[in-house]
């Protein structure tokens, strides 16, 4: 005899499981930390990246005017201000990324919680 | 409106029962449209601008993932510029490189907007995308929004001054690149247009989740009168040269745009609401329920009338 309750959860659990669930799973088999650590730093990464590259159109921009200036600024000075302004941009973009993913953690571990707690529902009406 | 709920009902049911075949023809189309207008604006490179070659990769596009058509969009920007001119391929290869890096590795679910964005730019209804993404998007929309109109707008700047990056031929690399970058980013009518959208979404987005009747409705008027003045204030104060009626005209036609998208997204009666009250060990509950408007397909009987001929012989039979 078919239970239709069980195949209506087992539905729902299966169309969970393709989409947002194996996200989840994959984001759940994580410690918080090393999921955020890991995001934070491939953030960082892209940001090192992104600074790099502005940077570069940046000096391009003006190329005549730098290579003219460059014998007569203060080389310790510029570099100093560029660093700062790199761990500024940096610095902002990787707390954001923080919030982000660990929002993100948080809601996938809670979503989980609830398809766990279905699951044992589940195993519960087999016991019946 | 009860004929349009049941044609909606019946194209809610044909999509179930076809989405296998419909989900990959919509991507169909929208990589065609998308390609067929990247060509028809900036087709420099010849072999990329044949319908076959157009016609293949949106059918390649049909079996992969949604975003897989703006990385196909993106190759095919950068392979035409870059038959056109070096400089331009950098500066808007830059411009991609920087969304990708930033922005888009967060929110891959909204990468679409940065293609559809530029595309209703050239069909003239850019207005739509602030509003739909307001009333279905969450405010972190209006970055893929201002990442979409900051594509369409370098994309213009370089259809509108193909002469003058021709004629630069003999200037130096540095020139040449100074002038693309300031006319990228030097372009006010741009700031503006990002700023009204960005307004427009964050505000849709506030009314339509407030707690009052005909919120969707009132966020989408509210939306396009934001915009419209924004817009405006704009171009007072920078002196854009903002066309009023196209302005207009547009913003009416999103509206209606966006009022088909309520009917299919939120179709509700208020005046069935309810609001209920109760509560349990740590909280107290003010429900506020708004049931969906929905109505039963009416299921066609077919009656069975014998004709004439039949019913004489069946007669015959059974006197037989």
């Amino acid at each position: 005899m078919l239970n239709e309750e069980r195949i209506i959860l087992m539905t729902k659990m299966a169309s969970y499981e393709a989409h947002e669930g194996k996200k989840n799973v994959a984001v759940g088999s994580y410690f918080r930390g090393d999921y955020v650590g890991w995001h934070v730093l491939k953030s960082i990464i892209s940001a090192t990246i992104a600074f790099v590259v502005v940077f570069g159109m940046y000096i391009y921009y003006d190329f005549e005017v730098f290579m003219m200036d460059i014998y007569k600024m203060d080389l310790i000075e510029f570099a100093r201000r560029i660093l700062s302004r790199y761990l500024w941009t940096v610095g902002i973009y990787a707390v954001i990324s923080y919030v982000v993913y660990t929002v993100r953690y948080m809601k996938a571990v809670k979503s989980l919680k609830l398809y766990y707690m279905n699951l044992r529902k589940l195993a519960g009406m087999y016991k019946i | 409106m009860t004929g349009l709920l049941v044609a909606k009902q019946i194209l809610m049911t044909l999509y179930s029962k076809y989405e296998v075949y419909i989900t990959p023809l919509l991507k169909f189309l929208l990589a065609l449209v998308s390609l067929l207008l990247i060509n028809s604006r900036i087709g420099y490179m010849d072999s990329i601008d044949k319908m076959t070659v157009v016609l293949i990769v949106s059918l390649m596009c049909s079996f992969m993932p949604m975003n897989f058509i703006v990385v196909v969009a993106a190759v095919f920007i950068m392979l035409h510029l870059y038959a056109f001119n070096l400089i331009c391929t950098i500066v808007v290869g830059v411009g991609f490189l920087l969304m990708f890096l930033v922005y888009l590795r967060f929110s891959p679910k909204d990468t679409l907007v940065v293609l559809l964005t530029p595309i209703c730019f050239l069909l003239r209804i850019p207005y739509v995308i602030p509003l739909v993404m307001g009333l279905v998007g969450t405010p972190v929309s209006a970055v893929s929004i201002a990442c979409g109109a900051v594509v369409y707008y370098m994309l213009h700047f370089v259809t509108q001054n193909v002469s003058s990056i021709l004629a630069m031929v003999d200037e130096e690399m540095t020139v040449k690149f100074k002038y693309v970058v300031d006319g990228v980013l030097n372009n006010r009518e741009m700031v503006i247009t990002i700023a009204a959208f960005a307004v427009t979404v964050i505000l849709v987005y506030l009314i339509r989740r407030l707690s009052i009747d005909y919120a969707w409705t009132i966020a989408m008027a509210a939306g396009v009168v934001v915009n419209i003045m924004v817009l405006l204030v704009g171009d007072l104060m920078f002196d854009t040269n903002v066309a009023l009626l196209e302005v207009i005209l547009g913003n009416i036609l999103s509206l209606f745009v966006a009022a088909v998208l309520q009917f299919f997204v939120f179709n509700v009666d208020y005046s069935r609401t309810e609001k209920v009250q109760f509560e349990d060990d740590e909280y107290y509950y003010y429900v506020k329920a708004v049931p969906k408007i929905s109505v039963s397909r009416p299921e066609k009987k077919v009656k069975q009338i014998n004709s004439q001929k039949n019913r004489t012989s069946s007669k015959t039979r059974s006197t037989h």
